[in-house]
């Protein structure tokens, strides 16, 4: 009988497979991600070594000693004290206790300041908290700390903001009030971010951090690149990361453009030269995990989307390795041996620049 | 004159191109060659399942999906006109389409429910953040097929067992089939609650809904 | 989950060099061979040292740029941080904020 392998399901649950089938996962995964991206699939060599990585007996894996790269942290802050049931583990501490915590205990390489909501929009009334906390936290932290958030662009339509929800719109086949609305609410995602990030800017922060850009499809992916547009207008030397929400530019417009670009159906390294022209500093690319396919599929098709927008991109690519993304189960508590898998995978076999 | 296999990609391509125009122009050449159910079914739908997946491809975009759907309508308003009573297509199905209380998540929800438009199903989304309530009791007024449970996270997820439960309780579930979706939602949360299946996306929605509601 | 990158992948913070190369990415949008590099020439050690907590601790007291323990009248926060502004060349925003505050 052919030795078999622990691996996970993408929604963490152990299997068992064989040599040849992790092969084949492997094979799979890479090709669902050239057909999709239109990039090449990993050659022979790279497949045998995500396998490699894969059948390592050790629970814990890690990168070969000199290949470490930078990891940096989203929501960090919040992952103390967070008590919002999926992100938090509910230990009653300060966001700085959160922050040092991870630059003196944990050996995170940079850090970031968020508050509960985590979106944009709901910092605006609370801004004197945020800029307090981030003075504090500067002027006890070394590590780059930047202020980190997402996007959200849902939160500019009805029954969350102003403009009506272009869902809706759509659904009635009213397609061109759907895409002014999405117009309009990236206009004021813009004006909002620049205005929040302007505060946080001069209480010291070292940048700032879009989480999730695109989540609300392009037109949110619009607003994001017109911010940092902006700020790096305005803050020559501000750190700025972009980070995705998923591989793919949902195409909820359809024909909103940036550099000449339809952002619309954009797949992660045709996303981080646009990053880098709108003036981000680092891209975080992402691919979502299928839950219902294999930790090899899921792994293969992560790494040749990772693969590609690192060789395409002109800046540094640190991808996005969280719960259910970057080959990582869709698991509150991923389990370690499927994490340290694709944190080795990404940095050895894609090349990442950081996590 | 073209052959009916010309006719047919003609009809398909129209549908993809989303213009109604070239749909209609397209249903006049093939009315006097083929039958009105063979056109709608072989030419219209089939351009409509491309469309879906020239969606989940990054291709076309929703609003393509919608012009291409209003287009499909138009023509099968045109061939229905023209079919025998009882011969005229008939709905798909009634489903009703929701985020579950406590979570606000609309984007994917609404995603869904457009492509489930968009494949012929009558759709009723009542929005995000319901009520558990809401939607058993949406479905007994619409008469629904199905009921889509969306929930974005871990937190809001139970909302999706206590729905069905609720149907249970009413008497409904035989006649009501689930389905459940959202990032944290996978196959075994569906098997472990008793839903009737779980969906990926929105393409994998509208396949699975055709399998449990029309049985294809 | 983020202790995990960080034993499989990170280069440990201020336990080792990965704030130095971070903000050499982030500041001069540095590739990982480019940025290890330039931190490595400027603190005259191997790229392979910076992520080597035996060398980069005694260097971080003796460059002043912070260590993760609680060394009596080592640079710490702002302090540190203008310390390594020096050393790597670059200007750090919380410490443009510090001496506009005490000019």
């Amino acid at each position: 009988m052919a030795t078999e392998y622990a691996l996970r399901m993408g929604d963490g649950m152990r299997i068992s497979l064989t040599k040849e089938k992790i092969l084949e996962e492997l094979e799979a995964g890479s090709a669902d991600a050239a057909d999709l991206g239109e990039i090449p699939t990993l050659s022979g060599n790279k497949i045998e070594k995500l396998a490699e990585i894969l059948m390592m007996p050790g629970k814990a894996v890690s990168v070969e000693q000199g290949m470490e790269v930078p990891v940096t942290h989203d929501i960090g802050t919040l992952r103390i004290d967070g008590d919002q049931g999926n992100s938090g583990v509910g230990i009653p501490t300060s966001r700085l206790a959160g922050c040092m915590l991870h630059e003196r205990a944990f050996g995170a390489d940079t850090m970031e300041l968020g508050h509960i909501d985590y979106s944009f929009k709901p910092v605006k009334p609370v801004v004197a908290n945020e800029t307090q906390a981030m003075e504090v936290c500067q002027q006890n932290m070394i590590i780059p700390l930047f202020y980190g958030a997402m996007p959200n662009m849902g939160l500019y339509y009805t029954p969350d903001g102003p403009f009506e929800n272009p869902g809706d719109l759509m659904k009635a086949f009213k397609i061109q009030e759907a895409r002014e609305s999405m117009e309009h609410a990236a206009e004021h995602l813009t004006r909002d971010t620049v205005w929040v990030m302007q505060r946080l800017m001069a209480s010291g922060a070292d940048g700032v951090n879009f989480d999730t850009t695109a989540a609300a499809g392009d037109a949110d992916m619009f607003g994001t690149l017109h911010a940092v547009e902006t700020l790096r207008k305005e803050f020559p030397k501000m750190y700025i990361e972009v980070g995705m929400a998923g591989e793919i530019v949902l195409g909820m417009h359809g024909e909103l453009e940036y550099d000449g670009k339809i952002l619309a159906g954009i797949w992660p390294h045709q996303q981080a030269p646009l990053a880098a022209k709108a003036g981000a500093n680092v891209f975080g690319p992402v691919c979502n995990t299928n839950t219902s396919k294999t930790s090899a599929w899921n792994l293969a098709r992560a790494v040749t989307f990772m693969k590609a927008a690192v060789e395409a991109s002109p800046i540094p690519c640190h991808v996005d390795m969280g719960m259910g993304v970057g080959g990582i189960p869709m698991l509150e508590t991923p389990p370690i041996d499927a994490v340290t898998r694709a944190s080795k995978a990404m940095v050895e076999v894609a090349g990442v620049d950081g996590i | 004159m073209a052959s009916k296999e010309e006719l047919i990609q003609e009809l398909s391509d129209a549908v993809i191109s989303c213009k109604k125009d070239r749909v209609l122009e397209a249903v006049e050449k093939a009315k006097g060659v083929m039958e009105p159910a063979e056109i709608i079914e072989k030419g219209l739908a089939a351009g409509m399942n491309e469309v879906g997946t020239l969606f989940e491809r990054g291709k076309l975009f929703l609003p393509h999906v919608m012009m291409a759907a209003d287009a499909m309508t138009a023509g099968v308003q045109v061939l229905e006109a023209e079919m025998p009573v009882g011969e005229q297509k008939k709905k798909m199905g009634v489903i009703v389409n929701g985020t579950v209380e406590g979570d606000v998540h609309d984007i994917g929800k609404s995603i869904v429910s457009t492509m489930l438009q968009s494949a012929g199903f009558e759709v009723h989304d009542i929005g995000r953040d319901v009520p558990i309530r809401n939607f058993v009791e949406k479905a007994k007024e619409v008469n629904a097929n199905m009921i889509g449970l969306s929930a974005l996270m871990t937190t809001t997820m139970p909302g999706q067992k206590e729905v069905i439960e609720l149907l249970k309780e009413e008497g409904m579930r035989d006649r009501v089939k689930v389905m459940v979706g959202g990032a944290p939602a996978t196959q075994a949360w569906a098997d472990k609650i008793g839903a009737d299946c779980y969906a990926e996306n929105a393409s994998e929605a509208v396949a699975k809904a055709k399998e449990l509601i029309v049985g294809k | 989950m983020p202790i995990s990158h960080i034993m499989a992948s990170g280069m440990t913070g201020i336990r080792a060099a990965g704030d130095l190369v971070a903000r050499m990415q982030f500041s001069k949008n540095m590739r990982i061979k480019e940025a290890k590099e330039y931190v490595a020439k400027k603190l005259g050690v191997d790229t392979m040292d910076l992520s080597d907590e035996y060398v980069m601790r005694e260097l971080r007291e003796e460059l002043d740029i912070g260590v993760i323990t609680s060394v009596p009248t080592a640079a710490k926060g702002i302090a540190a941080k203008m310390n390594i502004e020096k050393l790597l060349e670059i200007e750090i925003n919380s410490c443009d904020l510090f001496r506009r505050q005490i000019a």
